[in-house]
């Protein structure tokens, strides 16, 4: 997303190499997780498998607890850490749209070439489709653009829209993710389907 | 116990540690960066070393200087009522320290290298309006304060203007420079104190 600093500047190659190995290990991970099944995908909807939900909202607060941790230590500077602008319409449209992407192709962009590298057929024709999708975007973004940028709030953080410390919004977060954990566990037993990944 | 509750107990636990931890909020960028893109490149976030030495010569207390070189650099050539703040040291701790006070502008300047328009850009992203570049940098303030010399034959009000404030500010300039290092690093280290004292307000 960034170069390696914003005080020294590294040769782009470097960047990319960066970038490169970081999304090569990502992969990995999300292959050994079992993510190029759209089952994995599918199941959080229908909710008999709610892996993803599991897996991503560690990661995320995994990511918060050490970044908050890193910043107090003074390793990072969270500062300059780059924050994603918020648009108002384009966040709910944009989050309908791939949400209902998400379900109907069984793939989030991620997994999606996850699976794509095993040669998974849907998983090509879903790639395809999001390229196509960005096409048609760019092509007519002039007529959505108005839109697109509406609602412009700055890259603003939860915790500082609702006035809270950063750690009391982390533990609240953390503990709202535990409690969110053991609803879904609650799901899977009551929407438990029988595994016949091995079967397919 | 499960693996996956562990994980969560730890989690949980680490989290609390946290919101015990005196964290302080960290400031966004607010600037819409096509706006601060704009903002920056217009010609009125830059001031010449002209309308610099005016601000010293009337001793201006609307203006602060701030100096991004390092301090070795600082104390060879030091402009009068600049203050030292390393780059690093201006991206790295909270710039409301320096850039909190909105009616003072804050004048950026380094050898003019990206250094002094980065720290425009930081400073305008994080919401700090009243920030401006001295355009040319150190270089500048001595090619045209300290050795500029009038060549026409007659000289008009405002070119006498002119250089009656570059002379004014050079001899400034040149009357801090030529203290000896140990009495110039002492004027230099009671002007940090007193800055320092004046942030603490009423504490």
């Amino acid at each position: 997303m960034a170069p390696l600093s914003s005080y020294f500047i590294f040769p782009e190659w470097l960047n990319m190499l960066t970038a490169f190995l970081i999304g090569t290990a990502f992969g990995f991970a999300l292959e050994q997780a079992g993510f190029s099944s759209s089952r994995k995908l599918a199941g959080m909807f229908y909710g008999y498998d709610t892996t993803v939900l599991k897996v991503f909202f560690t990661a995320a607060i995994v990511a918060l607890i050490g970044s908050q941790f890193l910043g107090y230590l003074g390793i990072l500077n969270l500062n300059q850490v780059y924050v994603n602008e918020f648009y108002v319409a384009s966040s709910i449209i944009g989050g309908v749209i791939m949400g209902a992407g998400f379900i109907m192709g069984g793939f989030c962009p991620g997994t999606g070439l996850s699976a794509l590298s095993i040669g998974k057929i849907d998983a090509m024709v879903f790639v395809a489709g999001g390229f196509a999708g960005a096409f048609l975007f760019t092509e007519t973004y002039p007529l959505i653009e108005k839109l697109a940028t509406s609602g412009y709030r700055g890259p603003v953080k939860i915790n500082e829209s609702i006035g809270l410390s950063p750690g009391l919004f982390t533990l609240l977060l953390t503990v709202a993710a535990a409690g969110m954990f053991l609803v879904a566990e609650i799901a899977e037993r009551k929407f438990a389907r029988p595994e016949i990944t091995s079967e397919l | 116990m499960e693996t996956g509750r562990k994980i969560c107990l730890l989690l949980i636990l680490l989290s609390l540690i946290l919101a015990l931890l005196p964290l302080t909020s960290n400031r966004s960028f607010t600037a819409k960066p096509h706006a601060l893109l704009a903002g920056v490149l217009s010609n009125e976030t830059s001031l010449s070393v002209d309308q610099v030495a005016e601000y010293i010569v009337k001793e201006d207390s609307t203006i602060q200087l701030i100096d991004l070189r390092m301090p070795e650099e600082f104390r060879k050539q030091t402009i009068p009522g600049a203050v030292n703040i390393p780059y690093t040291d201006l991206i790295s701790k909270d710039p409301d320290i320096w850039l909190g006070n909105k009616d003072t502008k804050s004048i950026f300047y380094s050898d003019n290298d990206p250094e002094q328009s980065f720290a425009l850009v930081y400073a305008k992203g994080l919401g700090y309006n009243n920030s401006f570049v001295m355009s040319g940098g150190a270089g500048e303030w001595v090619r045209t304060i300290m050795e500029t010399r009038f060549t026409g034959e007659r000289i008009t009000a405002r070119e006498n203007a002119l250089f009656e404030t570059r002379r004014r500010a050079g001899e400034m300039y040149t009357t801090l420079n030529s203290l000896p290092d140990s009495l110039k690093a002492g004027f230099l280290e009671s002007r940090k104190f007193s800055a320092k004292k004046l942030d603490g307000g009423c504490e």
